[in-house]
């Protein structure tokens, strides 16, 4: 079957069958590596890309699903210019090891922030529930995630 | 693990969905349950009928205070409504904690009902609510309420050329509290047990169990004595009676008393 | 040998990492993220049965898709067994792993037969109809039970039974640490290309390190070093996991010289839960003599390890480790110490962060926790009785503590801790220490120094990162070294033709051995540059002493005996007496590894390995069912903690150097992982009275518990 998906502003045709996953699509269909697979069961979230600006788990879509939809993965966060916020703050809270779960963590958290600006710590620590790491610990990710939420809330006041 | 490979339809109504099911298809709707199994190849459909496009499944209204949801609608859509939030807050406090952001962002309310995963907290929050379950295949329609509906884990008492369209919740009496309690061993984890509780004026009283049993079921008894006027304490004692094992009769015991203290208060 | 070095220009300044912005943006390689094109994708067929006798292997014509389907057939004459290490003073079969399973499986998952094809999916479908005859056979499930040995180490030292004869008190206690998944976020993977041409087999490999994927392949394949380059790209987490190469490596080695294709297997996760190595699953009794006023004269301990069907090259190793380490940080005269590794129908284990060091520590610390309370002292108090004091120190089983300042570390953490104790109607809280001493480093490692023409500085390290921020932490010693700035600092890893030969990256031993080594070809560079200066006869900048001589070079082979790490845990924890739920207030976490290069870093270190021994406190266990079938082929059978559960951990650092290397570093690696689960299990059983359970310390198990404790 013949799709063509927005990725990160650009359209990616091509031939899949009904059953590739939308995160082999997205990895070796379209060659956007930055979005991982770690456990093709929707649990590790490292797979985790937007569908129309909302998180979603890649590697429980099929890729079909995802026909004339626009995704937005990692590599889109920033494109080339300045980190996003979150991006410099994990970088900063040491909020990363071996960065297999960064891309997820990333795109997860991007979201929520985005929906949620006001969310408390015991809110951001249950959203992050959604992505698992194995190298940090969580506690640099929380920190920096807090602190990309402060930074999100206050550029957002200065925009009002 | 990858798929094994199966045929693929999208119907965009209800009637072209009707004549796709059978025992060899399987239903696609969130896909947060079913594309791990197929990922696993537990599940091997011949044909997959992907019903994301049937936009008339998508629905939240009140009619003649009966609340009635779409079966497409996403879990997302139903933790940020307003009307469910107030009317129904029991749903409210069962879809929160249904996965995470993005298992709600995908999954649909039909989805996780249809499934039945003895885990899953839709469920076990619809029997509470005493809802009915609206199903249709090309000849008939029926509607099950939730002890017809929930035979077994991950087992339901719709057929393979059904399909679950609605899910309807009757009105709850004014000044009906709810509570939600539930026990997981990580955030991560599905829950290992849980209690739904509607508690309201007149003797008004809606429980089930989660984990207690191969189905959510009403935990009749104890309603009965909450409406004679039992303490919670007595009424979650009753309301787990009946498991066996003494570290889960006691695990259960404690999250009815939380969610009916929830619901009283 | 210089003095340790102490905090200046970047060494011990929490510099942040350079390596984080290509993650951050998703430029990174993992394996998986390699797309040669047109390579043959590998599924392998798994044995469903723990034990079974294999009578033949049926392979129907006209596979969809499929290039080849391998057996061991195909392997025979061709291909060896993995090789297995042994260690000192001990006994080890020499038995290996076969690439792929002969007549006989011995654990569910272990490979038998391996299908290359167009893509994954296409192998995964021919794998589902490739018929093995399995006759499957009774499965060994329980290791104390077990009738094959294999593995053995017993050491006697000093008058133990003369110690036990005459104590004061003699008290025993039994623990057992369940098996644990090692879960990296990225399951391994390989990826092999054969050039018939130069005789050359390419193997890109996740890995933790390039040279022991190079010796293995050149052992099991039979081919001369030379004619294999091993290149590591970016790796997402070990833990121990990806250190020595597993059959599948060596399957897809081979299938790629044989066919001529370039061949890739990317394990997914059910995979990397079944067939990759686990770690702990030892059980131990133990018994200590203590004289009256409560001096531990004499241990002894007789050790039980699940090592499962075979042995894999570094199973055995975990299990000397941990018996050597039975005193932990005390003064004991007197030692009896047997560990025996049995054989059971499960997966090989083999090293999982701390490797041996956890065990051990928890199998002491527990210990000493029972005897304060059968005795009526302080556990804290019993600890600082009993603490070795002058180091350095060789202990009763023959290894020699180089540094340490263990009483510090404890005072530390009974301060950061905040111990509380209480209980009412709802609640009891309880706090616990745990000590530990770790070995850490040793062997050797290298490193090789060049001026590049720009004047910048070039590093090639045997070591190889995995997470652990190698490029920054080692940039910060060369730069400091050499007198130039950080950005002034490329570093290398990971390319068997580009890096010295090494060792690699486990057991804690990179800034140690790896940063050392850094350090000595630094200087030695260095040296030629002034040399050079000197011949000049003024002074000049870097770029002009490169262009006045070109390809300057030098290289450092650091060898070293074992440091040794150390330090205090203390937890408090909560048990909600309703359900049995246990909830760990907070942790506090002091190390001892020596000069700390980056705090920032080897704070995230510990704070890892701590989430890690919480884990295995908390929810972590590979458990068998009856017929020797995995139940934790996915995450909804194996618990990871998230974010949600993490408690605040409260850290700090004892500096005490090592007089073992020029930086007077020990290795952090791994401390999180060995403090934690003893300082939680002594936490729990305060909470609890005293009444002892193993981990994972689940509501049931607290609930049932707390129920024995009340009557």
């Amino acid at each position: 079957m013949r799709i063509e998906v927005e990725i990160n502003g650009r359209a990616f045709e091509g031939e899949v069958e009904a059953r590739t996953l939308l995160s082999d699509f997205i990895r070796h269909g379209a060659g956007l590596t930055g979005t991982k697979v770690g456990c093709e069961q929707g649990v590790c979230g490292a797979c985790t890309v937007q569908l129309d600006g909302e998180a979603v788990r890649s590697c429980l879509m099929l890729a079909v699903q995802a026909n004339g939809r626009a995704i937005t993965t990692v590599e889109g966060l920033s494109a080339d210019g300045d980190m996003h916020p979150l991006q410099r703050a994990f970088h900063e809270s040491h909020a990363l090891q071996c960065g297999f779960c960064t891309p997820g963590f990333l795109m997860s958290m991007e979201a929520y922030i985005r929906e949620h600006p006001d969310a408390d710590e015991e809110e951001l620590r249950d959203a992050l529930a959604g992505n698992l790491c194995r190298c940090t610990g969580y506690l640099g990710i929380i920190e920096a995630v807090g602190r990309a939420a402060r930074e999100m809330r206050g550029a957002d006041v200065q925009r009002d | 693990m990858k798929p094994s490979r199966f045929e693929y339809r999208a119907p965009g109504s209800v009637e072209e969905a009707l004549p796709l099911l059978r025992p060899e298809s399987t239903v696609l709707a969130g896909g947060q349950s079913l594309v791990p199994l197929l990922n696993l190849r537990l599940a091997i459909p011949e044909l997959v009928v992907d019903i994301n496009g049937i936009a008339e499944l998508d629905y939240i209204h009140a009619d003649d205070g009966v609340l009635r949801i779409g079966a497409m609608t996403r879990q997302v859509v139903l933790e940020r409504s307003e009307l469910v939030r107030r009317r129904w807050p029991l749903l409210h406090q069962a879809v929160r904690l249904v996965g995470h952001p993005q298992i709600r962002t995908r999954g649909t309310v039909g989805g996780s009902v249809a499934h039945a995963d003895p885990a899953a907290e839709l469920p076990v929050a619809l029997t509470a609510l005493g809802a009915r379950f609206h199903l249709l295949s090309p000849g008939a329609a029926r509607v099950l309420g939730a002890s017809e509906l929930f035979l077994g884990p991950l087992h339901t008492a719709r057929e393979a050329d059904e399909l679950l369209v609605e899910i309807e919740v009757p009105e709850q009496p004014e000044g009906a509290g709810s509570g939600f309690a539930e026990h997981a061993r990580t955030h991560g984890d599905f829950a290992t047990a849980g209690a739904a509780a509607v508690v309201g004026p007149g003797g008004h009283a809606g429980i089930a169990l989660l984990g207690a049993g191969p189905v959510p079921a009403r935990a009749d008894e104890a309603e009965r004595a909450l409406a004679d006027g039992a303490e919670p304490p007595e009424a979650a004692a009753l309301a787990a009676q009946g498991i066996e094992d003494e570290h889960r009769r006691a695990l259960c015991t404690e999250l009815a008393r939380r969610a009916i203290e929830q619901a009283a208060a | 040998m210089e003095a340790g070095l102490s905090a200046g220009r970047l060494i011990g300044h929490p510099v942040r990492r350079r390596e984080d912005e290509r993650i951050l943006r998703g430029r990174t390689r993992y394996l998986d993220d390699i797309d040669p094109p047109g390579a043959a994708q590998v599924a392998f067929v798994r044995s469903p049965f723990a034990h079974a006798r294999i009578g033949g292997v049926g392979v129907p014509d006209g596979l969809e898709g499929v290039f080849a389907v391998l057996t061991a057939a195909d392997l025979e004459g061709r291909v060896r067994h993995l090789p297995v290490q042994g260690f000192e003073g001990g006994e080890v079969s020499t038995e290996g792993h076969p690439v792929l399973a002969g007549d006989e499986v011995r654990y569910a998952g272990q490979p038998v037969a391996a299908v290359l094809a167009e893509s994954r999916a296409l192998a995964e479908d021919a794998a589902e109809l490739i018929e093995v005859e399995y006759e499957p056979l009774e499965p060994v499930l329980d290791a104390r039970s077990s009738e094959v040995t294999m593995s053995r180490w017993h050491k006697v030292s000093g008058d133990v039974e003369g110690a036990f004869a005459s104590a004061a008190h003699v008290v025993r206690a039994s623990h057992g640490l369940p098996r644990l998944a090692p879960v990296p976020m990225e399951p391994r993977g390989t990826i092999a290309s054969y050039d018939d041409a130069d005789d050359l087999l390419t193997v890109w490999v996740s890995a933790q390190d390039s040279h022991r994927q190079l010796a293995g392949l050149a052992n099991v394949l039979e081919r001369p070093e030379e004619s294999i380059h091993v290149i590591v790209p970016d790796v997402g987490g070990a833990f121990g996991s990806k250190g020595a190469p597993g059959p599948e490596t060596m399957l897809v080695a081979f299938a790629a010289v044989m066919s001529g294709r370039t061949v890739k297997w990317a394990e997914d996760r059910e995979e990397n839960f079944v067939a990759s190595y686990q770690g702990r699953g030892m059980e131990a009794d133990v018994e200590l003599a203590l004289d009256d006023d409560a001096t531990i004269v004499a241990v002894r301990a007789r050790i039980w390890a699940d090592l499962g069907g075979y042995l894999m090259p570094t199973t055995a190793i975990p299990t000397h480790t941990t018996a050597m380490l039975i005193c932990g940080v005390y003064d004991i005269q007197a030692a009896d110490v047997e560990i025996v590794g049995k054989r059971t129908n499960k997966v090989p284990t083999g090293p999982y962060r701390g490797a041996g060091r956890p065990e051990a520590a928890y199998f002491v610390e527990c210990t000493v926790d029972v005897v304060a309370r059968e005795l009526g002292i302080d556990p804290l108090e019993l600890r600082r009785r009993n603490l070795i004091r002058e180091l350095p120190y060789e202990t009763a089983l023959g290894w020699t503590y180089d540094s340490g300042d263990y009483e510090r570390c404890l005072d530390l953490a009974a301060e950061l801790v905040e111990p509380e104790r209480r209980s009412d109607d709802e609640r009891v809280v309880g706090t616990g220490f745990g000590m530990y001493v770790e070995r850490a480093g040793g062997l050797f490692e290298t490193a090789d120094a060049e001026l590049l023409p720009d004047g910048r500085l070039l590093v090639r390290s045997g070591s190889s990162p995995h997470g652990q921020g190698h490029d920054t932490t080692f940039a910060q010693v060369a730069a400091e070294r050499f007198g130039v700035g950080l950005e002034d600092v490329e570093l290398r890893f990971g390319d068997s033709k580009e890096v010295p030969r090494g060792v690699g990256t486990f057991a804690s031993r990179s800034v140690a051995m790896g940063g050392s080594a850094v350090v000595q070809a630094v200087d030695a560079l260095k040296q030629k540059c002034e040399a050079v200066e000197a011949r000049l006869g003024r002074s000049v900048s870097l770029r002009e002493i490169a262009e006045a001589e070109p390809g300057l070079r030098a290289s450092a082979r650091f060898e070293s005996d074992l440091v040794f790490s150390s330090g205090a845990y203390g937890a408090v924890v909560e048990i909600e007496r309703a359900t049995g739920a246990l909830r760990v207030l907070r942790l506090a976490a002091v190390d001892d590894a020596g000069t700390i290069v980056n705090p920032l870093l080897a704070e995230g270190q510990v704070i890892g390995g701590s989430a890690q021994g919480l884990g295995q406190c908390l929810v972590e266990e590979a458990v068998y069912d009856e017929e020797g079938n995995p139940t934790f082929a996915s995450f909804v059978g194996y618990s990871l903690l998230t974010a949600a559960e993490m408690p605040p951990v409260l850290t700090a650092f004892v500096e005490s150097p090592s007089p073992l290397n020029p930086l007077g570093a020990k290795g952090i690696g791994e401390g999180g992982a060995i403090g934690t689960p003893g300082a939680v299990a002594n936490a729990v059983a305060d909470a609890l009275g005293g009444v002892r359970v193993d981990p994972p310390f689940t509501e049931d198990k607290l609930w049932r518990a707390l129920r024995e404790a009340g009557s």
